[in-house]
Parts: structure tokens; sequence; C-alpha cells
């Protein structure tokens, strides 16, 4: 029985949040709120590319080192505590995605170029239409004359304007699964949009458009799989940003005084903190039990990803708008961090599935495959 | 991260169920309708409890008992994961409440850790095999959660104590043996420095025990009054005076919480029962969005809590300190009760009111008396306010309010 990080996922965990601290301080973080879209300076990311991090779960046979999803899961717990968007997400699960698709012969053509950052990819799934996940998809591959067409519409694709490649469910005439399209393709048409939290993403438009290759890329199971482990993941930067807000407002209560003492002392901060850190460490053990639950293909995989989704989505905006409570007038400015915090958390606690999406997804688990330690 | 347990855990785990499936059964279920019965009065019975002893007679016969105290006092040097299998297959069978159980629980871990040796060999046997029950004599009329303005006053005559105050909330008193208590020895020192952890005999001249009926409308604490009651030297435990950190001081055994993880999921499993069988107009209870998702958030509020123990036990099988799991754990198990009894008055929507008498009743008013339970759990052994403290200024480490 143990049931926390190993040593060399903690020493990652220390390597990573170090790195980004000094080489990525909040800084940078808000100015590329006014810069637009918010993305990772090239000297940082060619640093980033260096430590190998986007084959962190990769398999070692083509250029990874071979970690579980909890590793990752690391790696992205400690961008979003430290504000660093794409690409790295996008480029990390579209590493992750393609080393899982089952297909051999393009694994281990293309997961070493997206390790070494020589083919940018993106992963797209989401589509407009106002439900989440691979059941709402309805961007359709049909068979042509010179090979396979697809045409469709997806939205809030990460980091689409920076990929070379995109990496598309779709509905095909084998049921549902992954293709590869080339962002320049003939029909791909890139609509560039921002989020809140100035993050890079689009919302991208194919008709008709050309698909690599001529099978598919992955199956129903490698894309749904992929949904989860890009949702877990997600659920992770939730976490860092839960726990960077906290950890703000915790410094913050020990330093400001009002009425000759710190805030801190007042109940109605140190018991809403206390909520707050009560969520931050339910989440953290759903995250790792979402994590372990994935790596061991065990059959409760899903509804832990789901629990640790919707968790995470809620605890991180809660823990950002205590920040910003307890911060008073000064939360409200644009020099300190609380912003950029509840800006992250806002927009990744609706991506992927919301909260209540997932807790949907949990109830129709404990309708279907639920057996509670009843006794008849 | 693996969590499995060894080979040996799991053999250990087969030998148990079978022991629970072949002794669960014979006499054990009727535990609680014995103590219910014994709590009221007894009628004239020579010994009302003598069917609420059994039970645990017999687990602490096979072993199942005191898992966590030393085999040369009757216990079994269990490891944490033998102490998590136990209460994990206890929890899955349903195993009926301990009468021993504050005996078992509170003042045997801390005789083991704190008791002279007299008082282990005089006692812990004695608590295993049920022979004496135990109540706790520490809340008072005035001091509840500030626990350390106690008043009840113990004064050294020669070599005996004489003990007079009063003590409030002692569960279980009217059919006590025993009681443990912490009494003011040193009025004039610093209030935590001043107080001594006393045993007293429930039959020594000078005790009474006036029952409190609560306001679900059962008894089960009392008032203990002292009146000039005389207590022997050597019923104290540890040093004079050195009685708060006895009652602070934390003890060896299993802290994860994992225990109750299994009861919280088995009433959510009712829950879910209960909610698909009941109507709400043209459909079941169970197919309305709002209720599913609430359910939904208590599946996953319990996994939340079992992976917290999780992480909690593995941090005490390494030998780490156990993080901030124990206080969180106790807390939110709490919350998650207290949420998921209103989830079910919710349910029933109108029927809820409903109590007793009538067909319409749900589930023969469990929901109404885990009600009741859940809200005076989120006060008893610490209240939920005292816990958020705690993290406060443990966890967190914010300073702490000066006192007036």
């Amino acid at each position: 029985m143990d049931f926390n990080l190993s040593e060399e996922q903690e020493a990652l965990q220390e390597m990573a949040c170090d790195f980004i601290r000094e080489r990525w301080p909040t800084d940078h973080a808000r100015e590329a709120l006014d810069k637009r879209p918010a993305v990772i300076g090239e000297e940082v990311w060619q640093e980033i590319l260096e430590m190998g991090w986007l084959g962190v779960a990769a398999g070692e046979d083509v250029g990874g080192i071979g970690g579980d999803v909890l590793t990752a899961a690391v790696l992205s717990q400690e961008a979003g505590r430290g504000v660093l968007p794409g690409p790295f997400q996008s480029s990390l699960i579209a590493t992750i995605a393609v080393d899982r698709s089952g297909n051999e012969v393009i694994r281990s053509e293309l997961v070493p170029r997206l390790i070494d950052g020589s083919l940018r990819a993106t992963v797209a799934i989401e589509e407009p239409g106002g439900r989440y996940g691979p059941d709402a998809i309805a961007a359709e591959v049909r068979a042509g004359a010179d090979g396979w067409r697809l045409s469709g519409s997806k939205l809030l694709v990460p980091d689409a304007d920076a990929a070379a490649l995109l990496i598309v469910g779709a509905r095909t005439p084998d049921g549902l699964g992954w293709v590869r399209v080339r962002s320049d393709a003939e029909g791909v048409e890139i609509r560039k949009m921002e989020r809140m939290d100035a993050q890079a993403c689009s919302e991208v438009v194919f008709e008709n458009a050309r698909v690599e290759g001529d099978a598919l890329l992955g199956d129903e199971r490698s894309l749904r799989e992929a949904y989860d482990i890009w949702t877990v993941l997600l659920a992770a930067d939730l976490l860092g940003s839960a726990e960077a807000s906290l950890e703000l407002t915790r410094r913050y209560a020990i330093e400001r005084v009002q009425f000759g003492r710190p805030i801190g002392t007042f109940q109605a901060v140190s018991h809403r903190l206390a909520d707050n850190l009560v969520d931050v460490e339910i989440g953290r053990s759903l995250l790792y039990g979402a994590c372990l639950a994935l790596d061991e293909k065990r059959d409760n995989a899903a509804p832990l990803v789901s629990a640790a989704k919707a968790w995470l989505s809620d605890a991180a905006v809660a823990a950002a708008e205590s920040a910003l409570q307890i911060h008073g007038g000064v939360g409200f400015t644009w020099e300190y961090d609380v912003h950029l915090h509840m800006r992250r958390s806002r927009c990744n606690a609706a991506i992927l599935g919301d909260a209540d999406h997932h807790r949907d997804r949990v109830a129709a688990y404990m309708d279907e495959s639920w057996v509670p330690p009843v006794k008849a | 991260m693996d969590l499995s347990f060894s080979e040996e855990d799991e053999a250990y785990r087969a030998e148990l169920r079978q022991w629970l499936q072949d002794n669960l059964g014979g006499g054990g279920e009727n535990a609680n309708a014995m103590m219910k019965a014994a709590e009221s009065g007894g009628d004239g019975v020579e010994d009302p409890l003598a069917g609420a002893r059994a039970w645990p007679r017999k687990l602490h016969e096979a072993g199942y008992v005191g898992l966590a105290w030393p085999k040369e006092y009757g216990g079994q040097d269990a490891s944490f994961t033998q102490q998590v299998i136990c209460a994990d297959e206890m929890a899955r069978v349903r195993t009926p409440p301990l009468i021993n159980t504050i005996g078992l629980s509170i003042i045997g871990p801390t005789l083991v850790q704190h008791g002279s040796d007299e008082q282990k060999k005089r006692f812990l046997p004695r608590i295993l095999r049920a022979d004496d029950l135990w109540c706790q004599g520490f809340s008072e009329p005035e001091a509840g959660s500030d626990l350390a303005s106690l008043r009840c006053r113990a004064e050294i005559d020669g070599d005996e104590f004489v003990v007079n105050g009063q003590k409030v909330w002692t569960s279980l008193a009217t059919i006590s043996d025993w009681i443990f208590m912490l009494v003011r020895t040193d009025p004039d020192a610093p209030k935590r420095e001043g107080i001594s952890y006393l045993l007293a005999d429930m039959k020594t001249p000078g005790i009474t025990v006036r029952p409190l009926r609560n306001a679900a409308g059962g008894i089960h604490f009392s008032e203990v009054f002292f009146d000039n009651v005389r207590v022997p030297r050597e019923n104290l435990v540890g040093e004079l005076n050195g009685g708060w950190q006895i009652a602070r001081s934390s003890l060896d055994h299993e802290r994860s919480g994992l225990s109750g993880v299994v009861a919280l999921e088995e009433t959510l499993g009712r829950l879910w029962r209960m909610a698909s069988r009941l109507d709400r107009g043209d459909r079941k209870a169970v197919l309305e969005p709002s209720t599913r998702r609430a359910l939904a958030q208590h599946w996953i509020e319990i996994e939340g809590l079992r992976h917290l123990g999780f992480r909690t036990l593995s941090n005490q099988i390494a030998g780490k300190p156990p993080g901030a799991g124990s206080s969180v754990g106790k807390l939110f198990a709490s919350e998650v009760r207290s949420q998921m009894t209103r989830t079910a008055l919710r349910i029933e929507g109108p029927l809820a009111p409903i109590g007793k008498r009538s067909p319409h009743v749900v589930d023969r008013g469990r929901w109404h008396a885990a009600y009741f339970d859940a809200l005076a759990h989120s006060i008893g052994g610490g209240t939920s306010e005292i816990m958020r403290n705690v993290i406060a200024e443990k966890v967190l480490e914010l300073p702490r309010p000066a006192e007036d």
C-alpha cells in the first residue's frame, strides 16, 4: 500500500516548479494577457523541449521516458500553478494521443518528432452545440475518390494556429476514431479566438478537408482513453491553480494586519481557507486515484476521472474566489496574481466537461455499473 | 504507486471474512437491540447487558479487537494494514456496534500508551472482554469546545483524590462500570497545566448519573455529578497535572478514516435504492437530474475520502507524519454524512415529514434518524468549527488569535 508520489515523481515536480517559477515568472503571464495570445516564449519553449517534458508519458521506444499518466499529471499541475500557457498542454496531449493510438507505424514515425518539437500538433475533440465529449462528436469522415474527407466543426482547439498537424476526433464508417489532418490542407479554416485567460485556441471548420493517410490513426477506444487522459491532465492543472490561489491567500492572511491583528486570525477568513484546503486535499486524492485507475485500466477509471475533474473544477474556482475576496481591494488589481489564477481556473473548469457534465457521467456509472456494499 | 495489500494481508482478510461468515448470525446482530434495552433500564434482568457483551467477547477470543494493542495485554500487535482490513471487513457485513467501544477506542489505547503496568494489567483485559464498560468524563456545562477551562476539582487527601463537580454529554454513563475523566488538580497553574487524568469506579459513593433525553428523543448521554467522591491515588494516569497532554497525545492506531468510508458508501447505496423506488410524479426520483447530480456528488465525495485515506495510511506505514489527511478527513467525513442525510430528505420531498404509522413512511423512517444523528456528529468529538481551527492553525499555519 503506497499511495503517494514516488521519489522520482516528487523530484520531477520540484524541478518543474522551480523551472517554471524561474523561467516563467507570473509577470510573463500577466504581460501575455496584453500581448495576446498567451504563449510560451520561443527560448523557454526550447528549454522545455530539451528537458523532454513532452515525452514524459510516451514510450521509451519512441523517445519518451516511459512514465505513467500520474507523471504527466504532475507536470500539468505545475503548469497550472505557474500559469504556463500553450503550446505546452496541447503538445503534451497530442504526444500522448499519438503514442497510445494503437497505430504502431504512425506512432514510431510521429512521436519522436512530437517530443523534440520538430512537429507541432494539437488535438481537436469538442464541437459547437453545447455538449461535451466524444459522444457529442458530429464531425464526419467519408471515403472519397482520392482518400478520406473530413467535414464538421471543432471548437476551443488549443494552439491550432501554431500546429502543423491536427489530430481530430470524428465519426467514421467504423464508429468513432481519430484522423490526422494537416492544418494547411485545403478545406481547413482556422478561426482564432481567445480564452478569458488569453490562451490561444481556435474554432476549426473542415469542409471536405483531406485526411492524412488512408487509415484511422486510432479507434474509438483510443479516442475515449485520450479524452480521459486529457481530462485528468486538466484536473491536475486545476489542482495547481487551486494550490496557487490558496498559497497566495494564506501568505496574505498572515501579513495583512487590520484591527490590530493579522486577518488570518479572524474565523471568517481562516475557516474559509480551511474549507479551501479540504477541497485541495480531497482533489489531490481524487486526482491520484484517477491517474492510477487509468494506468491500471481499472473498471472505475472513467468515473474517477469525472470525479477528479468535477471536484477540482469547483475547488479551483472556489479557491480563486476566496483569494479575491480575502485580498480585498488589492485582489482586484492587475498587478496582483489573483486574477491570473482566477482566469485560468474559470476557463479550465468549463473545458473538457464542466462539473455538472461530469456529475452526470458519474450518475450514469452509478446506474449501470456501480455495486455498493449493501447487504441484501 | 500501489493500492494492493501484501499476500499475507490478503490471507488475513480471507480468514477474517470466513470467520465473520461463520460467526455473525449467532446473536451478534441482537447486540444492538440489547444495547438499547440496557440503556433504558434493565427490567430486573440480572445482567441486562449479557447479550450485548457476547459479541465483543467472541471477537476478542478470535483476536479481532484490540488489534493495535501489545500482545502481552491481550492485543494483537497488528500492523496498520491489518487494522484497516479488519475494520473494512467488519463494515462490509455491518457488524453490530460494540458495547465496549469507548474502552476499545479511547481509554484502552490511552492506557497502552500512558498507563502504569498495574493499570494495564488490571484494566486492559477487562476492556477487551467487555467485562468493564467505560464512559468518558471530559465535557462540562462550562467546558465544551473550550475543554481546558474545565472545573471539576480533585483535591489530594492522603492517598486519595476527592472529586467534586459535574460532567455532561457522558455517553453510555447509565451502563458504564468505570469513567475516565479530566479533573483540575492545580487551580493556580495556567489552565492546561493544572489538569490530571483520573479513573473512577462508577459504583463509588457520591457519583450520580442523570440521563439526558436528546433532541432525537433517545437516551444516550447523561450528566454525571461528583459529590466528595473518593478515588484512590493509584487511579491517576501518568503524572499529576499532566492530564492535558495525555488526552491530546496522538495514539499509535490507524487513523486513515478508511473504516468510515465503507459505511458511507453503504449509506449511499441505500439512498440510491430509495431514490430508485420512490415515485416523484410520473417518474422515479432517481431519474430527476438534480437528484442524480446530488447522488453523484456524494459518490465523488466518498471516493475522495477513500483515496485521502489511502494517502494517510501510506504515510503511517512509511513511518511519516500523517500529514493533513487526518484532520481533513475527520471534518470532511462528518460534512459528507450530514449532506447525505439532507439529500435523503430532499429526495423524499412531500413524504419527508412523515415519521411513523403510515404506509407512506419511507424506509421505515431511517433517514429521519440518520439526519438527527448526523447533526449530532458534527458537534460531538470535536465540533466542525474546532476542526476548521485546527486545520487553519496546524496545516495552513495561520496565526492563532490571542485569548482574552
